[in-house]
């Protein structure tokens, strides 16, 4: 696995572009879904996503190859997110999708297959509505712990945030989630 | 049971979830749960919420990663000439730092010339101030070839999308 890393360190460095389109690939699923998640706009999100991996191609040496990949990818997203955000003057992450500012997030496919909407649950929807609702510094820290499976160390690292600070969302985000599924006041 | 009981299982039920907890606290809880049907429901909504955000879905836009290996590699390119372009500034500085080092001799170097061949003063002071524009001249003409490249460049960019 380390070696792994270093490896994937090592042709970044290179800007080796077969092992470009191996990540583009690899992880396009999971980067576009964060993206999606924390802009809730699905333009703005494959616009993000096309330049976080020029970024990714640009400062592929700062990859140290110890720690996961993914996790400084979205640590990349996220710092282009935020530097779009403080270009328009906004104050935090949380404006950007803020459910009393913000137009309301985008998560349907522009032309479902028949077969999309019939697999498409109804608590699918009322959990996508339920985290439209979160504020997006909670729901960051819930997609990344419970969907993106990374460890509480590593979220802090994506977020330059301290571990209290982590825990901290974690709890009151997976707490008001919990409450707004159920139909109860976040 | 009291609230502060009903309370350490609140906080054991997304402390397990959040960060985990210890074999003695997972016996406690679970014995907990089996007593107490309103910590229960808690944490099945819990776990239940859990569940359904990990399954979650998004539809991906179509040719998302082709599109994006394409201006990567684009990139790539422009990038691998940047070390060119660092050569490029180094030989101009070098050139002016130079220049300006010899520039009394260059003048009587010059002067002597004009004179032995009897040219107007104007036209080796003339020479003289050619030779200290030529490196910037190298580097406009070299600036203007870059710009048309790059907009061939935005072009290509225009027809992908």
């Amino acid at each position: 696995m380390a070696d792994d890393k270093k490896s994937l360190a090592l042709g970044l460095r290179r800007r080796d572009p077969e092992l470009l389109d191996r990540l583009i690939e690899q992880y396009q699923y999971r980067l576009f879904r964060y993206l999606m998640y924390i802009t809730g706009n699905r333009e703005r999100a494959e616009d993000f996503f096309q330049e976080t991996w020029i970024r990714v191609l640009e400062r592929g040496h700062q990859y140290d190859g110890k720690s996961k990949f993914e996790a400084w990818l979205f640590s990349i997203a996220r710092h282009l997110v935020i530097d779009w955000q403080r270009q328009k003057k906004a104050q935090s992450l949380d404006a950007l999708t803020h459910p009393d500012e913000g137009a309301p997030m985008e998560f349907a496919d522009d032309d479902p297959s028949p077969l999309h909407l019939v697999l498409t649950h109804e608590s699918e929807e009322t959990v996508q509505a339920s985290l439209g609702k979160l504020p997006a510094i909670y729901r960051e820290v819930l997609l990344l712990r419970f969907q993106e499976e990374l460890g509480l160390v590593e979220i802090a690292t994506v977020l330059s945030a301290p571990l209290s600070t982590v825990k901290s969302r974690l709890y009151r985000g997976l707490e008001d989630l919990r409450a707004l599924i159920a139909g109860g006041p976040a | 049971m009291s609230r502060e009981v009903h309370a350490r299982a609140e906080q054991l039920i997304a402390q397990g979830r959040v960060e985990g907890i210890s074999a003695a606290d997972q016996q406690w809880l679970r014995q907990h749960l089996a007593d107490c049907a309103n910590c229960a429901a808690r944490s099945g909504a819990t776990e239940q919420a859990i569940r359904s955000l990990r399954g979650l879905s998004v539809a991906l836009p179509p040719a998302l990663a082709s599109r994006t290996q394409f201006r990567v590699r684009m990139r790539a390119e422009q990038l691998r000439s940047e070390p060119r372009w660092r050569m490029v500034w180094a030989a101009c500085g070098i050139s002016w730092a130079f220049g300006a080092a010899t520039a009394p001799y260059v003048w009587r170097a010059l002067e002597w010339v004009g004179h032995r061949l009897g040219v107007p003063n104007i036209i080796w002071e003339l020479g003289f101030g050619l030779w200290w524009a030529l490196p910037a001249a190298v580097v406009a003409v070299i600036l203007l070839m870059e710009n048309a490249g790059r907009s061939t460049e935005a072009d290509w960019k225009r027809l992908e999308n």
